[in-house]
């Protein structure tokens, strides 16, 4: 039996949406309340009667499980990988769920060549490997959770996170500095689960690949 | 310092009944190998660490352990035995190409040798990944062409089927994976690797992408016949003549080799997957591009246990790691990570408690929950 593992928050809508879309209905999902560990009917996977073992968590553990072989496959964004370092297959990326990664802070806070700030993030990975390529320093601050706070209250006069829409940036009088890079939910397959159940995952994504919702 | 059991990260000490198992493991390899001619050597965990430069990529660079002496020589923790043997040997091999001002060679060959011991590599924290762990590996030398690759390979499949064999069967009763070993050939996809960098593509890229099985980028970069598209998808593709006259050449040998290696050894999968080693690339110009080259150069293979990404066994071809120690000597050879062996040898994972829809009366509680952990089941009440 396939195990999928599929993360909480931002990332989970389009998930859902494209896996319905492709033809995998996950039907019972909703139903399951609180449950972060279930059994579905696998429709759409291509086997008659396979059923389908779903697992939810956080988006900043999903590789590590799907690493470890814990889950076969799963669905998490190509921010928190490249973050994990993970050594997983990355065969598509979705359509939707799309936001990209940004420095932010208050209008004209990009760190002139030679600087040296503070920059605030989730992803300490990445601001250093960042920051390494940039003509000015930053000391990395990493920080859990509401990361614009941090320029608007003079932790860092950078950060580095996820911007969606911008609104909130907005809302706070501050900017979207630089893009980074873009930033999608990738689908991630374990090497040796790979291997093993090739057929089905291979129908899969030619599947999400035919209905437009990843390339 | 208050004075407790914590060891540094990614060190274990093994006690009792695990170092038992380990010693057991460990005897039986040895063991195989001994009755298969192969001779020990027993080599030194701290050498220096200049003769390795040459050798070194980015990434390996990064994992050495490295120190000043008190004497001020450079010097660097076992890393890994096979360039360790192949510096040693190198001297006493016939010398490859002119300018090698060397004796007469004194090394007699074939040689089969083996070796067991530590190897120290700094690893990121991450489940699996120990940074001293214990090696067991084969070398043969001086065997060039096929036979060789069929001996130790054959070799390594007996020494994996040995290893597992218990768990196996037990983990077979209980729906586990069977192991499984990845074949491929270093080099294979340089052909179509540099026809798609001759249309624009980066080609470190799309050997990451190949490699990550990445099909929107390959398909972006791939020719008409889809080549590297199949190969991500299948392995293999289903004409091996669009992977070049040479590759092909090379592939239906491998493919050859593996059906008769599975007809020998029945209690493991072998799988042909030229993506799992897209990386290994051997055209100069893919070197350059990747900026890095392994030292394998022929057949490459894996050994994968349950569901665990990586692998507990691997091994191949590098007659140029040799010849660029100056020694013209064709190679072959493995290596086992004992505590990946040991770890997951069954492949099982947790499976999932159901609930039972069974209804029971209070005074059949007890039994029905005794009933239903005898079966690994939940019970919803």
């Amino acid at each position: 039996m396939i195990r999928l593992a599929l993360p909480k928050g931002r990332n989970l809508t389009p998930t859902l949406a494209a896996f319905r879309t492709a033809g995998v209905p996950l039907s019972g999902l909703e139903d399951n309340g609180r449950k972060l560990w279930m059994e579905l009917p696998g429709e759409g996977l291509g086997k008659e009667g396979e059923r389908l073992e779903v697992l939810i968590l956080k988006d900043k553990d999903l590789p590590l499980y799907v690493e470890y072989g814990i889950a076969d496959l799963g669905v998490v964004g190509s921010d928190v990988l490249e973050e994990s370092g993970a050594e997983l297959l990355v065969p598509l990326r979705l359509t939707e769920g799309l936001s990209r990664l940004s420095l932010i802070g208050y209008p004209g806070a990009l760190p002139e060549p030679g600087a040296q700030v503070r920059i605030a993030t989730k992803y300490p990975r990445i601001a250093r490997r960042l920051i390494a390529e940039r003509p000015w320093g930053a000391e990395v601050v990493e920080l859990s959770g509401s990361i614009e706070l941090a320029p608007m209250l003079e932790l860092a006069e950078v950060a580095l996170d996820i911007v969606q829409t911008g609104r909130t940036l907005e809302e706070n009088g501050l900017t979207e500095l630089e893009t980074v890079t873009g930033v999608a939910p990738c689908v991630v397959v374990n090497r040796a689960s790979f291997q093993r159940h090739r057929p089905e995952i291979n129908a899969l994504l030619q599947r999400m690949e035919d209905a437009g919702v990843a390339a | 310092m208050k004075i407790s059991a914590d060891l540094p990260q990614g060190v274990t000490a093994l006690l009792f009944d695990t170092a038992r198992r380990r010693r057991g493991l460990e005897a039986g390899m040895v063991s195989t190998l001994e009755e298969r001619g192969f001779a020990e050597v027993v080599l030194p965990i701290v050498d220096y660490a200049e003769p390795y430069e040459p050798l070194l990529t980015p990434a390996s660079r990064g994992e050495l352990y490295r120190f000043v002496d008190r004497d001020g020589e450079l010097l660097a923790l076992r890393a890994d035995f096979t360039p360790l043997l192949a510096r040693l040997l190198a001297p006493s091999l016939p010398a490859g190409g002119a300018g090698h001002d060397r004796p007469a060679p004194t090394l007699e060959l074939p040689q089969r040798l083996f070796y067991r011991g530590d190897v120290v590599r700094y690893e990121e924290e991450r489940p699996g990944r120990q940074r001293e762990f214990y090696q067991v590996g084969a070398e043969l030398l001086g065997v060039a062409g096929d036979e060789a690759e069929r001996e130790m390979l054959s070799t390594f499949l007996t020494l994996l089927e040995d290893a597992s064999a218990p768990e196996r069967e037990e983990g077979a009763a209980a729906g586990a994976p069977p192991v499984r070993v990845v074949l491929g050939l270093a080099g294979a996809l340089d052909p179509a690797l540099l026809a798609a960098a001759a249309r624009g593509a980066d080609p470190a890229a799309l050997t990451g992408a190949v490699a990550r099985r990445e099909r929107g980028e390959v398909r972006r970069w791939d020719g008409e016949d889809g080549v590297l598209l199949a190969v991500v998808e299948e392995g293999v593709p289903a004409d091996p003549d669009l992977l070049g006259p040479d590759s092909c050449r090379r592939l239906r040998r491998l493919l050859a080799l593996r059906d008769e290696m599975s007809d020998e050894f029945p209690g493991v999968e072998l799988v042909v997957d030229l993506a799992e080693f897209a990386h290994q690339v051997l055209d100069p110009a893919l070197v350059d591009a990747a900026g890095e080259r392994s030292y394998y150069d022929g057949l490459v293979f894996r050994a994968y246990l349950g569901h665990l990404a990586l692998p507990a066994g691997s091994g191949g071809r590098y007659d140029s790691l040799f010849a660029r120690l100056g020694a013209e000597v064709p190679a072959v050879g493995f290596s086992f990570g004992l505590e990946r062996l040991m770890a997951d040898a069954t492949g099982r994972r947790r499976s999932r408690p159901t609930p039972v829809g069974v209804p029971v009366g209070v005074e059949d509680r007890d039994e029905a929950e005794a009933l239903a952990q005898e079966r690994g089941l939940g019970v919803e009440r």
